[in-house]
């Protein structure tokens, strides 16, 4: 009898299997009627966008062990504002300073809130078909925290760049949970025309209330379950442009501003798993200009 | 033994002038505090509407060349409470810091929902959505109490301001928002 090797395991299972250690890393439940509650005073409000963390220097060391990790380097940029409208949707920016070829390409983007429950809000793995390896999405940040980004390139280096984000609430009511029929609905929408061999924008919508499982039901006094999109896989015309594994750091109705080159006319596809193992699907035929 | 009747009535009258007396400084400790010198606003309510008028206001800051720091308030919120506190305790620090501004006190409760306030700025009165969506302001989904907008004297927002109070409530993060610090 031979004794078989171990298997890798396949990304977003890794993804995974991190995010459970990483799980539980933070203080705080996270904002779970994040407009009902507010900041306590006096939380500390001179922290430099690119300070570390103690919550931080854990991650680090589970994600990334002793590999050096290159801090405003300029390879990568987040944009965040210091104070979002709602703490349960803050927007993000990820702007690689760097074209997406073959011969050296952003392989993974780590977007991480240090202070969150769930630290790790999504890993994305991309490959050249990405063009450009610039996203935009919205988080769930729950307490003054760092928000950051960690490019890794396909030479195996580390960049990171970070901001501090301030978000708290006051007195309102819950999201509205009225549809759930829509519950998977997967949209694409582009903002222009599609060009031709060159990066062009694409956006993709999940509806999906990506309950953290820390929110409170008002009526039943009960914790509404977690319940919130898994992985994204989006491709063109059949050829993977990224995967996305994620958590509920991402905001109610995951959405995602990404770029794609396309070569011919072709078909935008996500496939979409949540965490009760729905699956959906989302396409769009791109004819280019 | 029995309470004479007048005596009854006495500590009756005692218990309802006490408690009014109790409630006029409730309804007094509501709303920024007096050293801001605010332009209180009250809202005319009809038909289950409640319409702040930033007519007034708005003439003013044109007057005056200031800004305006418009709070809307709850009566009923204990977050507003907590922000108003802070003001209190803070004012001699911060007050000086308030002079090129004109703070507009929107005095509002909990039960005035989103669809249920409106603005008026000149002929127009707007619900809160529809406001919010004709001054760019990104914080269109709900209503949060408290709120507080930024304008220059045109009415034109000068920052994006969050939902709540709770990011600047010291005295360096107040100061953070007076100075536009995005």
């Amino acid at each position: 009898m031979t004794a078989s090797l171990p298997r890798p395991l396949p990304a977003s299972s890794r993804a995974r299997t991190r995010r459970r250690l990483l799980l539980g890393l933070g203080a705080l439940p996270l904002a779970s009627v994040p407009a009902a509650r507010a900041a306590v005073g006096g939380l500390p409000s001179n922290t430099g966008h690119a300070d570390v963390s103690p919550e931080w220097e854990l991650l680090r060391g589970r994600l990334f062990g002793t590999r050096p990790i290159a801090a405003g380097s300029g390879r990568v940029q987040l944009i965040a504002p210091l104070r979002a409208a709602y703490g349960a949707s803050v927007p993000v920016k990820i702007v690689s300073q760097l074209a997406q070829t073959p011969a050296l390409y952003v392989r993974r983007l780590h977007l991480l809130v240090d202070k969150n429950p769930s630290p790790l809000a999504a890993t994305l793995e991309l490959t050249p078909e990405v063009g450009q390896a610039d996203f935009e999405t919205r988080l769930r940040v729950d307490e003054y925290s760092h928000v950051r980004v960690v490019s890794e390139l396909s030479n195996g280096e580390l960049h990171m760049d970070s901001r501090y984000v301030k978000t708290s609430g006051g007195c309102s009511a819950p999201p509205n949970r009225d549809s759930p029929e829509l519950i998977g609905r997967t949209i694409f929408k582009l903002p222009e025309p599609a060009t031709m061999g060159a990066p062009s924008t694409a956006d993709l919508t999940v509806l999906h209330p990506n309950d953290t499982g820390f929110e409170l039901n008002n009526v039943t006094v009960m914790y509404i379950p977690s319940f919130f999109v898994r992985t994204i896989a989006v491709s063109y015309a059949g050829r993977k442009v990224f995967d996305a594994d994620l958590d509920f750091s991402i905001s109610e109705n995951p959405s995602w501003r990404f770029r794609f080159v396309p070569h011919a006319p072709g078909e935008l596809r996500a496939e979409v798993v949540d965490s009760k193992e729905h699956r959906y699907t989302g396409t769009l035929q791109v004819a280019v200009g | 033994m029995d309470m004479p009747l007048s005596l009854h009535r006495g500590l009756a009258g005692t218990i309802v002038a006490a408690a009014l007396g109790l409630w006029l400084v409730a309804a007094h400790a509501a709303g920024v505090p007096p050293a801001y010198t605010p332009l209180v606003v009250e809202p005319t309510v009809s038909e289950g509407r409640s319409e702040f008028d930033l007519g007034p206001a708005l003439a003013r800051a044109q007057r005056e060349n200031k800004r305006l720091y418009v709070y809307l308030g709850a009566s009923d919120c204990p977050y507003c409470r907590r922000y108003e506190n802070f003001l209190r305790k803070n004012a001699d620090e911060l007050v000086p810091h308030f002079r090129p501004w004109i703070v507009v006190d929107l005095r509002s409760t909990l039960a005035t929902t989103a669809n249920r306030l409106f603005i008026r700025t000149g002929d127009r009165s707007l619900d809160y959505t529809a406001f919010q969506h004709s001054i760019g302001d990104q914080r269109t989904r709900m209503l949060v109490y408290p709120s507080v907008w930024l304008f220059d004297p045109q009415l034109k927002p000068l920052m994006q301001m969050p939902a709540g109070t709770g990011t600047f409530e010291t005295v360096e993060e107040q100061l953070e928002i007076l100075n536009l610090v995005q």
